[in-house]
């Protein structure tokens, strides 16, 4: 199983204030706090790790079938840069390890995820700058579908 | 306090994050906070703190992972009301 998630960098600054007290503990590990508040550019940091867990999440939460609010549960370790674009990284949920790439960008970051790297590797990737009504992505039976801000980004 | 205060409670703090208005309108103990009110899953925990600030209370992890809809989330209201 596959899962992805997109940050809209503009819509996340609009819409949250991860400063805020008592926002980070909620949601982070104190190793991935330390990640955000040494990183050269925090906010980056917080969305990269935000983004990656949801897309572990999606398919944790698909593949049990459980639904609940618990980001402190989805680990995120092992952050390498393959390049200047790319981040690979690990996701860890109890004894269940997911593989994640995100591609950062000026305005966004995109993370896909899989349960596995030959299949993280095997991922086709499609971003477009604009709202799911408008165009008839469902017809492309997209494996995993994130929609946030300007953004809208399938996987296959 | 009872359920219905509660909800009346808990709604203007959902109101804040919620991209669904007339959603809003008909809330129930169903409501589904992602599903139903479309809050984005980053503001959850926005709608967690102003919780934590409305009740005066402490929302652990534990009882934060159940808070997906209105009811799960009136049920840990209560609770942590009942243990001050």
């Amino acid at each position: 199983m596959i899962g992805n998630d997109v940050v809209d960098l503009k819509q996340a600054a609009i819409d949250s204030n991860w400063a805020r007290k008592g926002y980070l503990d909620k949601i982070y590990t104190s190793q991935e706090q330390e990640l955000i508040l040494e990183a050269s550019d925090p906010d980056q940091m917080v969305w990269l790790l935000w983004s990656m867990k949801e897309a572990a999440y999606k398919i944790h939460s698909r593949h049990t079938g459980i639904r609940k609010y618990a980001p402190t549960s989805l680990i995120c370790t092992n952050l390498e840069h393959s390049n200047k674009a790319h981040i690979h990284g690990t996701i860890t949920v109890g004894q269940i390890r997911f593989y994640t790439k995100s591609e950062i960008k000026e305005h966004y970051i995109h993370t896909i995820a899989a349960s596995s790297l030959p299949r993280l590797s095997q991922i086709k990737e499609v971003i477009y700058q604009c709202s799911p009504s408008q165009i008839d992505y469902k017809s492309t039976s997209p494996k995993c579908v994130s929609h946030h801000g300007r953004y809208l980004a399938l996987i296959y | 306090m009872d359920k219905n205060e509660l909800i009346n409670r808990l709604k203007p703090i959902v109101c804040n994050y919620s991209q669904n208005q007339e959603a809003l309108e008909n809330i129930t103990e169903e409501t589904d906070f992602i599903r139903d009110l479309k809050i984005n899953s980053a503001n959850l925990v926005d709608v967690i703190l102003d919780v934590e600030e409305a009740f005066d209370i402490i929302i652990d992890n534990e009882s934060m992972e159940k808070m997906l809809t209105v009811g799960a989330s009136i049920l840990v209201i209560e609770e942590k009301i009942n243990k001050k």
